[in-house]
């Protein structure tokens, strides 16, 4: 892998849908080996600018740099092989067996014909083994729990085996304790492993835990960025996401805690 | 190595076995039963006894459409389920069948044509026309979405069908001669019907075997594929015109034979898993037993006339699905 290629870079970035612009000339540096998150509310282009990273989404106007190449420049499989992406919700037959799925990690490197190779194999066992799935490799994916089954959604991802991974809110219908679980294991990724880490996440303050660099959105653009210490301010909180809270400073974990208390300006009005 | 990976050999020769089996099974049993002997000297020699006649000219081409028609249902049938996420997708659900048998009816009923050769490349038109028709609706607006394909395939069969009915009601005398065909059969099909159409089905399966890995990524959601690499709408245009070259040299040799295209993928999922090397391979062997054995028995259910094939393709496969749905293979 061309390390020289690593560095992912948002130059004046726009993604329409129709006549909406959900991301609206971003720009933005991730910073290689670090675990960026993207926050802010429900519609404010997350996952869009997310998605846009990998080329999911066209570029209206602006460009994904990898290095010194235009993502919009390269074949598929050239990118796949650079950037991971973990959708929201993804979805995989219930009969699949988890090996299959973690398999499927391999595409990018293979041509057409090519028969499976020893470093496929390797990688994904590497993959299973490092996301603790390697015991569920025979087990069909509508067999798993929850947590299990987000495990081996992200093997395939790693099995992929590309410097930089996107993960699109991989928590979301985990409970606390998988969430956890799930993302001490994208840190340990990005620290073991060196991976470049880019995260949506809804929750501020796992996104205040795992974060190297934190930043906000609104309205299709980054309303700021910095380290979560930096960024986790009742004003700036309150600014982005319309709620009023109480910021601490977490006893346990060196990082800052919001504690929600009323929303300023309020979605759902009690009656009566 | 999963643990069917390492099954693979056996199931393959295993299938193969079989198959070989039903071939010759095909040569031998019918309204006259023939000892491999007999069947010897008729293939080897150039004879001109009742024997040597009767199994030259109606036995073995039989024996050869039978496998390729079911394998080549069989492999359109994975990929049919696998393009629309679908598991009771068919290349029936795309409406290909309905698209021949509706050019078969009006080139019979209104332009008079009663050679086969004719009628089969009527049909393989017919269903390359619904396919083309399919796929541009489809691809149109929503962008190809395997539920859109399903929508769009299954109105058109509905759409062709009752054509097909009308046509049929209106014009009884054509009825008798139309509605054999119309279910499917390898009975009375000259050999060159079969040699025509075999650089259709060897282009359909090699399109199939470059698909494999391809249409493994497709299975998963199409943010996932496409992040995976895989360039999803080349695969699925690639795909169709698979299906359609398969399809359509299937009809073109034994008419609609349907159900093949539906149970077959189920079976090979439940015995080789979800990879489209082993599938493919394992639904072509599958396909080619099913259809050969059903061709068999279309001669003996109501003996001494012959059944339409698809019928018992149908029938058997119906009670085959139950089967595998209770075991929560399918």
């Amino acid at each position: 892998m061309d390390k020289a290629l690593s560095g992912l870079k948002v130059d004046t970035l726009s993604v329409a849908y129709g006549a909406h612009l959900a991301v609206d000339a971003i720009s933005l540096t991730i910073p290689k080996g670090k675990i960026t998150v993207l926050a802010g509310p429900n519609g404010c282009g997350k996952s869009t600018l997310l998605r846009a990273i990998r080329r999911l989404h066209a570029a209206k106007t602006g460009r994904v740099l990898l290095g010194e190449t235009d993502i919009g420049k390269m074949r598929e499989k050239e990118i796949a092989r650079e950037i991971g992406l973990l959708a929201q919700s993804p979805s995989a037959p219930e009969d699949m067996r988890v090996e299959e799925l973690v398999r499927l990690g391999r595409y990018p490197h293979q041509a057409m014909l090519q028969p499976w190779s020893k470093d496929d194999a390797a990688a994904v066992e590497d993959a299973m083994f490092g996301t603790g799935v390697g015991h569920l490799r025979d087990r069909r994916l509508g067999s798993l729990s929850g947590g299990q089954l987000q495990r081996a959604w992200i093997a395939m991802v790693l099995a992929q085996q590309t410097d930089i991974v996107c993960l699109d809110e991989p928590v979301n219908h985990l409970d606390m304790a998988h969430q956890i679980d799930c993302l001490d294991l994208v840190s340990r990724l990005n620290r073991e492993h060196g991976r470049t880490v880019v995260l949506v996440l809804h929750d501020l303050n796992l996104a205040a835990r795992y974060a190297d660099l934190l930043v906000f959105m609104k309205d299709g653009g980054i309303v700021s960025a910095g380290s979560p210490h930096q960024l986790m301010t009742e004003e700036q909180i309150a600014s982005v996401f319309g709620i009023q809270c109480r910021v601490i400073e977490d006893p346990v974990h060196d990082r800052p805690l919001c504690i929600p208390m009323r929303n300023s300006s309020p979605r759902f009005e009690v009656q009566g | 190595m999963t643990a069917a990976e390492s099954r693979l050999p056996l199931i393959y020769a295993g299938l193969a076995l079989l198959l070989a089996f039903a071939v010759l099974g095909s040569l031998m049993l019918g309204y006259t039963i023939y000892m491999p002997g007999e069947l010897w000297n008729a293939l080897a020699s150039s004879g001109t006894s009742e024997a040597d006649t009767v199994i030259r000219e109606y036995r073995l081409p039989r024996a050869m459409m039978a496998p390729l028609v079911g394998a080549a249902l069989g492999v359109a049938g994975v990929m049919v389920q696998t393009l629309s996420r679908n598991r009771i997708a068919s290349p029936d659900t795309l409406g290909l069948n309905a698209g021949a048998s509706l050019a078969v009816v009006a080139a019979s009923v209104g332009l008079g044509i009663s050679s086969l050769a004719v009628l089969s490349l009527v049909a393989a038109a017919g269903a390359f026309l619904t396919s083309i028709l399919v796929f541009a609706l489809a691809a149109t607006a929503g962008g190809l979405s395997p539920l859109r394909i399903v929508l769009v395939g299954v109105t058109f069969a509905a759409l062709m069908n009752a054509m097909v009915e009308v046509i049929l009601t209106v014009n009884e005398a054509e009825l008798q001669q139309l509605l054999f065909w119309l279910s499917g059969a390898f009975v009375d099909r000259p050999l060159s019907l079969v040699a025509r159409n075999i650089p259709l089905l060897a282009l359909g399966g090699v399109m199939a075997a470059m698909l494999a890995r391809p249409l493994d990524a497709l299975q998963t959601d199409d943010a996932t594929a496409q992040s995976l690499g895989a360039p999803i709408r080349v695969i699925r245009i690639a795909s169709f015109v698979a299906v359609a070259l398969l399809t359509g040299a299937s009809v073109a040799m034994a008419g609609p034979v349907g159900f093949v295209g539906l149970v077959v993928p189920h079976a090979a999922r439940a015995l080789v898993g979800a990879r489209h090397g082993e599938k493919l391979v394992a639904a072509a062997l599958i396909g080619a037993v099913y259809t050969t054995a059903a061709d068999i028995l279309a001669r003996f259910v109501i003996y001494p006339t012959e059944a339409p094939v698809g019928a018992i393709t149908a029938v058997v496969g119906a009670g085959l699905l139950l089967v595998l749905l209770r075991r929560r293979a399918a």
